[in-house]
């Protein structure tokens, strides 16, 4: 488990490696095991032959942090407390003794194994570019809770530690060097030993910054004005963009401040105690659900066809250099693939690579990649106006205008240059892949993929299947999807398929707010309280209400008779065929659109009369929610969607349904199912049979299940 | 029941709240100290005969730290019978201190006290105040306390106010200001600070801009444009969210600036005004201190005001005259418009927007320019009305003798 080496000067090499596991994992029981070690250390050390320590691992990874299954079960606060406290204690008693320790980073140390390296005196990191470090802890709606948070503190003072702690960034070495959490690297395994010995050999002091009487915290404490107005717009940026629905980064915030008021330890006591309340909040165990479980099971293929041999695509065309194929271009790139891209002429064609070498650049500026890397990414874009240019292609991703007849041209122009193997993608957004396909020569091998704008920064794409598509293209659709970094969720060939699709009733329910006699500003304001990326009414504009609208429509053609018209489309019709406001692209929607910015149409009023007296806040917020889940549940029965944490991680990724609650389903799990359909029952009562309960909730209230 | 009386009321020149302030040199402790000495003398007072100072103080740290009034008795030669408070109750401080030496008197357990507040904002500045509601993150976030500005052009917003009735207002106010110095109306209750060889340092207010135009007024940018709130309008708007954005309205003058001061009120029962042979000059009808909303905070005088009329009876046209503190113009115009006063009996002399505010003091200093204003006009009735941060509001009520 530990394997100990003393050399000739004194020097002490401790190997992490955890026999059977793949990797080394750090949690609350990893002080047993180091006990003993450190008895003997100190033993040493009193005897004065010990000089340094080198902590390294015998494992790809260095440590990784091992307490999510623990904290997701554990239910008891002085438990997890005690815990915390017990790793805090170990590695005070690294760190304490007063023998400097080195970290020599040779694999990923994240989470609670980065607090591991934060307890040594040094840090050095081998610069390999798949290496990451750091704190992502925030994305799972936690935080460090043994000592992390104090050391970054006092390694970086309030404002930087913050923002390292909340952004939720894996760092590269290089990454890391520059923001100043690691101390160096080494550009190989021995290079990096040899810097560790050097470090020791010339360095003695083995107490840390806090442990000195003269040390401080870079930058001042929570007392001194200045960090005080600091403190004050951090706290209200923290507020504008999380609407107080997320505990995690508050609660780093407060740890920060309170702990840089007193000393190192009554800090990391602090840090604790907010870990421990945190671990136990709903929204961090919605969270951890669905950010790590359910991103789990898809990334082990929960949707993916069985029985097809993992696709490793290399070379990919894109046809249309406009923001979609350009996007999908340079995230290609950036994973290593080679890329045709193809449009009308070769100067359009290099637009889109221009696009690619902007953003590399960019990368470049901040670390992520070296300038070697950036030239070799680079080149791996060909541009092209021929579609013979795509000969070698594994596949080819059509990215052109939103029309079946402009998609029909590119499909058969390409298909007849690629071989049988070769897949066939369209990005469309409403078009079904069904009549697409039908002029394909092989529609089995035709497929949707549906991309969200900006391509690099959504991680999420839908993957349609069409008709005539085969098992065997979804698998393989699925694979490169994984490639290229993202999230892939099959749906089903249905209007709007599934994001769109549930987005939309978002939508509808805020317009239907409008049309009720609701103030926008309301329900604007609410929307974005409830944890919604936008207001509903903005929403509509940036899509188009023509859009919102021909989405009803096919919703409307797709149920026939069965349907039952949606409230808004009344005040949908009104905007878009009486008064000739279709949205943002024609500067006159819900809002008006300036040079200074976008306010509510002033005449909405005017239009629509405010009438409603009563503003019953929370009521309005949960109607915004439930019919999105009330889609989303719909799709579920109706086979769009197959699986919990694709619905769950689609609604977070693709409309931006709030991640606090877990996604659509893990919310009606934390809301309750009983309370759910109750509430449910309400609304329909109150405001329609858009809020009917779905059959399959029935049947799981009946069999007395949970969304799993 | 006990009716208690103001005997006299003295204040310092407003000295601009900045280095630039002719009292910078002079040590908090001094300014109480003057006031004490000079309230003693023009009184004739035997200071045995009080029975406590009580001292509003909004940043009782550094110079004004450790109990300011006991120091300020010591360093004044009082009656070491005196034991002396500081108390902070925000922007209402001054005036606290007035109702809370009125209610021991008024009790019957007390005769004769001095109240007032003191705040010298060019030696200590508001951000030596580090308390929990403005710069703790989890309390902040939790009760949603945005500063004062942006609840002022949240005022403005709601009410529709546009800049240049703000600007109008401010206007308004600096030039009641000049007129009243002009006239000399303040020579009552200014006390001229000299220094300790009696070579004078400030004699009258310095803060008033007698040279400033409409114009000069209307082309200041706002104090918290979109791009210096980071979230505090998002904090707003969770509380207010009928209002779609909060438009920046406030700017550097039509706002109150810091100021230097000290100010003091001599309160009693008439029993005790015969034996010292004072004079009463006004009698304190009715006090009511409550708080409102705290993310909109400057509403805490309104409230209070209407409950003080219902206290003692009496409508907003029973009033002769008005004092409100003016930290920012949505606020006062609301005020205004909330009671429907007239311009000229709302802030005679001209407020804070031209004098400055010395937040702890300012509650005694205004109703010392009330009873002055009154006095002078021979009119009967006043009323006064502070608002605060946390949405405290405390209004009084007083009539001349």
């Amino acid at each position: 488990m530990i394997k100990y080496k003393k050399d000739t000067e004194n020097i002490v090499t401790l190997t992490l490696d955890m026999g059977q596991r793949h990797e080394n994992v750090v949690n609350h029981q990893m002080y047993q095991y180091f006990k003993p070690v450190l008895t003997h250390l100190q033993k040493e050390k009193a005897k004065g032959t010990l000089k340094g320590i080198i902590l390294t691992s015998g494992k790809k990874n260095f440590l990784e942090g091992g307490e999510l299954e623990y904290l997701h079960t554990s239910i008891d606060p002085k438990e997890i407390y005690k815990h915390s406290l017990s790793l805090n204690k170990f590695f005070r008693a690294l760190e304490h003794p007063g023998v400097p320790v080195v970290a020599a980073i040779n694999g990923s140390a994240l989470g609670t194994g980065f607090e591991f390296a934060l307890a040594c005196h040094h840090r050095i990191v081998v610069d390999d570019s798949k290496i990451r470090l750091g704190h992502p802890e925030v994305t799972v709606g936690l935080m460090p809770g043994n000592g992390g948070i104090t050391r970054l503190l006092w390694l970086l003072g309030l404002e930087k530690a913050y923002t390292v702690l909340t952004n939720g960034k894996k760092y590269r070495p290089q990454e890391a060097l520059k923001v100043g959490i690691i101390d160096s690297i080494a550009p190989n395994q021995k290079s990096m030993m040899e810097q560790a010995k050097q470090w020791l050999l010339s360095n003695n002091e083995g107490r840390r910054p806090w442990d000195r009487v003269d040390g401080k915290i870079p930058g001042g404490t929570g007392n001194d004005p200045k960090v005080a107005q600091v403190i004050q717009k951090l706290a209200a940026q923290l507020s504008r963009e999380t609407y107080n629905n997320y505990p995690a980064p508050q609660a780093i915030l407060n740890t920060l401040v309170e702990g840089s008021k007193v000393d190192f330890d009554t800090a990391t006591t602090i840090e604790s105690r907010y870990f421990t309340e945190l671990a136990l909040r709903p929204e961090t165990r919605n969270m951890i659900n669905t950010f790590w479980y359910d991103y789990n099971a898809i990334k082990k293929g929960i949707n993916r066809p069985k029985g097809f041999g993992k696709f490793r695509a290399k070379q990919v065309g894109v046809i249309g250099a406009g923001r979609m194929g350009s996007g999908i271009t340079f995230n290609c790139i950036k994973k290593g693939l080679k890329v045709v891209l193809k449009d009308v002429s070769k100067p359009i064609a290099e637009l889109g690579k221009q696009y690619a070498k902007d953003n590399l650049v960019a990368l470049v500026a901040q670390g992520t990649i070296s300038a070697e890397e950036q030239t070799t990414l680079y080149n791996n874009i060909t541009t092209s106006a021929k579609p013979e240019d795509f000969e070698n292609c594994d596949l080819v991703i059509e990215a052109v205008y939103e029309n079946e007849m402009v998609k029909a041209k590119a499909l058969k122009d390409a298909e007849q240059h690629i071989d049988e193997y070769a897949i066939f993608a369209t990005n469309t957004l409403s078009i079904p892949i069904t009549k697409l396909a039908e002029a394909a020569y092989r529609p089995e091998n035709y497929v949707g993929l549906h991309f969200f704008y900006p391509v690099e920064k959504v991680p999420l794409v839908e993957i349609v299947r069409g008709k005539k598509t085969s098992d065997e293209t979804i698998a393989r659709a699925f694979d490169f999807v994984r490639t290229m970094g993202k999230i892939p969720i099959v749906v089903k060939d249905d209007w709007g398929f599934y994001v769109a699709r549930v987005q939309n009733t978002y939508i509808l329910e805020g317009i239907t707010l409008l049309q009720e006699g609701y103030p926008p500003a309301l329900i604007e304001n609410l929307g974005l309280q409830a944890g919604m990326p936008k207001g509903a009414l903005a929403f509509a504009d940036d899509l188009s209400l023509k859009m919102v609208l021909k989405y009803e429509n096919q919703a409307a053609a797709h149920y026939g008779s069965q349907y039952v018209p949606h409230p808004a489309v009344a005040t949908l019709k009104r905007m878009v065929e009486d008064l000739d406001r279709t949205g943002k692209f024609k500067q006159a929607g819900f809002y008006e659109y300036t040079q200074e910015g976008k306010y509510l149409w002033q005449k909405l009023g005017q239009y629509f009369p405010i009438t409603q007296a009563d503003y019953l806040h929370e009521n309005i917020k949960e109607r915004m929610l439930f019919a999105q889940v009330i889609e989303a549940i719909w799709c579920m029965q109706e086979k769009v969607i197959s699986s919990v944490p694709e619905a769950n991680l689609g609604s977070i990724y693709g409309w931006g349904f709030p991640a606090f609650t877990g996604g659509v389903f893990q919310y009606v799990n934390s809301y309750g199912l009983n309370n759910f359909i109750e509430k449910c029952e309400q609304f329909k009562k109150n405001y329609g049979p858009r809020f009917r309960v779905p059959r399959i909730l029935k049947q799981m209230k009946k069999e007395g299940k949970i969304f799993a | 029941m006990t009716e208690v009386f103001i005997y006299d009321t003295l204040r310092t020149p407003f000295g601009k709240g900045n280095r630039d302030s002719a009292l910078f040199e002079v040590r908090p402790i001094d300014l109480l100290s003057k006031c004490l000495k000079a309230l003693q003398k023009r009184n004739q007072l035997d200071t045995k005969a009080v029975a406590d100072l009580i001292i509003g103080c909004v940043i009782p740290t550094d110079g004004q730290a450790d109990n300011i009034a006991k120091t300020a008795l010591l360093h004044a030669n009082w009656s070491s019978s005196i034991p002396g408070i500081q108390i902070n109750r925000f922007q209402t401080s001054g005036l606290a201190a007035v109702g809370l030496a009125a209610a021991k008197i008024k009790a019957g357990w007390e005769n004769l006290a001095v109240a007032g507040g003191i705040e010298s904002m060019s030696r200590i500045h508001r951000k030596n105040n580090r308390g929990a509601i403005s710069s703790d993150p989890d309390i902040m976030n939790k009760i949603g306390s945005i500063p004062s500005g942006v609840a002022a052009d949240l005022i403005a917003t709601m009410e529709n106010f546009s800049k240049e009735q703000l600007d109008n207002y401010a206007f308004k106010s600096i030039q009641k200001a000049i007129t009243a110095h002009q006239k000399n109306y303040f020579s009552k209750s200014v006390i001229p600070i000299y220094d300790q060889n009696k070579i004078p340092i400030l004699v009258q207010d310095e803060t008033i801009n007698t040279a400033i135009t409409l114009e000069e007024i209307t082309e200041q940018t706002p104090i918290f444009p979109k791009s210096q709130r980071f979230g505090f309008d998002a904090i707003a708007l969770r509380k207010y969210p009928l209002i779609e954005q909060i438009t920046p309205l406030h700017s550097e003058k039509n706002i109150a600036q810091p100021a230097d001061n000290a100010a003091l009120v001599l309160v009693g029962n008439a029993e005790q005004s015969k034996i010292l042979g004072l004079k009463a000059r006004a009698k304190i009808v009715a006090v009511k201190t409550i708080s409102t909303e705290l993310t909109i905070t400057h509403k805490g005088g309104i409230e209070a005001a209407k409950k003080t009329l219902a206290a003692a009876k009496l409508k907003p046209k029973d009033i002769d005259l008005w004092y409100i503190n003016e930290s920012f113009a949505a606020p006062a115009l609301l005020f205004q418009k909330t009671f429907k006063i007239a311009d000229k009996r709302l802030n005679p002399c001209g407020g804070n927007i031209a004098f400055g505010d010395a937040l702890g003091a300012n509650g005694a200093i205004l109703l010392g320019m009330l009873i002055d204003e009154l006095e002078r006009q021979q009119l009967k009735r006043g009323l006064i009305a502070l608002s605060a941060e946390g949405g405290i509001g405390k209004s009084m009520i007083i009539e001349i003798v």
